[in-house]
């Protein structure tokens, strides 16, 4: 199957940056990548393997360490992609995927309000659910529900 | 070999002159020209007239005798805003249906709100709706009155600690009326407007 090949392509392609390759299961594969090499391999994903339309990016809190996921799909393959990796909670930050993909646009800037995810050279990176100056990234584990009246928002811009 | 015309259409015969009535003087000459009118109701009447009503409102008091009847026109033509926010919208959209018509009571709906005096806050506020909340209600002019719909509106609902939810639009804007329910129907918020209503009717200010 065409499919089966995917994986083995990126990581000959680049042998540093795809960490693992996990077997196709129906339309589906996944691979993750190190967030050092983020660039390469979106470039060798649509280009090379031909994976253009973005469908989902999305953050995920793992306490120590956080994860970003890219859902692609393939119109040539008529496969599905999952892109994963993980970054330092500490220090969370990864290559923006907007240049490449455009509609990666607002789903970067949720992940970045949600779960404290900094997209670097993303064209315009702010709030999109929440107003301007909201001070919390309220998916991250460590936000508690809360009585209302300690949380202070700023209903008017400045 | 011209003849000269005839006239087809024979004159009118000459219609007779009303004899005036022996009872109606003949209207030929005012008595009283209309200058000396004017003159005489700007020296003499409007005069009159102020004094005695500012003698009448000192005499009871100028809540006595403006406030209820602003009141009264003010109560019975409540404009509220148009503005749908959630599933209270759907029951605020029937209450000005056929069936509950909330137009008998003078409550009318407005598109704009230079030309509301009454907020109907149906539904769910986020943090993110809240400034254009403010703006719209900073847009209505005095007097106005606030009605908050339904459990969001009022204290937040089911949503109080999320994270993005206003906990009562009386964070927001001075509220006078709330409505319980999720939603309240349509009969509840008649309820409330009528509530308003004796609160506008004891409006002393």
């Amino acid at each position: 199957m065409a499919e089966e090949g995917v994986g083995a392509l990126l990581r000959g392609k680049l042998p540093d940056a795809v960490l693992t390759v996990e077997p196709f299961d129906g339309t589906l594969g996944r691979v993750t990548f190190a967030p050092s090499h983020a660039l390469e391999v979106f470039r060798a994903v649509r280009d090379d393997l031909g994976f253009a339309h973005l469908s989902f990016v999305g953050g995920i809190d793992w306490v120590a360490e956080r994860e970003v996921v890219y859902l692609l799909w393939s119109d040539e393959r008529k496969a599905y992609l999952l892109l994963s990796t993980r970054l330092d909670a500490k220090d969370a930050h990864v290559e923006s995927a907007t240049p490449l993909w455009p509609s990666a646009n607002w789903h970067e800037r949720e992940a970045w309000e949600m779960v404290d995810i900094t997209f670097d050279h993303h064209p315009d990176l702010r709030h999109l659910l929440m107003p301007d100056g909201y001070a919390f990234h309220p998916l991250l584990r460590s936000f508690k529900l809360h009585e209302p009246e300690e949380l202070e928002v700023k209903t008017r811009r400045v | 070999m011209s003849t000269p015309a005839t006239p087809v259409v024979a004159a009118a015969p000459a219609v007779p002159a009303i004899p005036p009535s022996p009872t109606e003087p003949a209207i030929t000459e005012p008595g009283v020209p209309f200058v000396e009118i004017e003159g005489l109701r700007s020296q003499q009447f409007i005069p009159a007239a102020k004094e005695a009503l500012l003698s009448l409102l000192a005499e009871q008091g100028q809540g006595k005798v403006i406030r209820p009847v602003f009141n009264w026109a003010g109560r019975n033509s409540l404009f509220p805003l148009h503005w749908g926010l959630a599933c209270c919208a759907i029951e605020f959209a029937s209450a000005f249906g056929a069936r509950w018509d909330a137009e008998r009571f003078g409550v009318v709906p407005r598109s704009s709100p230079r030309q509301c005096d009454l907020l109907i806050v149906n539904g769910t506020v986020t943090w993110k709706v809240a400034h254009k909340l403010i703006t719209l209600y900073e847009q209505m002019p005095e007097p106005k009155w606030v009605i908050a719909m339904g459990n969001c509106a009022t204290g937040g609902g089911p949503f109080r600690t999320a994270y993005s939810v206003v906990p009562g639009v009386d964070k927001l804007v001075p509220v006078d009326v709330y409505i319980a329910g999720c939603p309240p129907r349509p009969e509840a918020l008649l309820d409330g407007i009528l509530k308003l209503e004796e609160l506008i009717r004891e409006r002393r200010e």
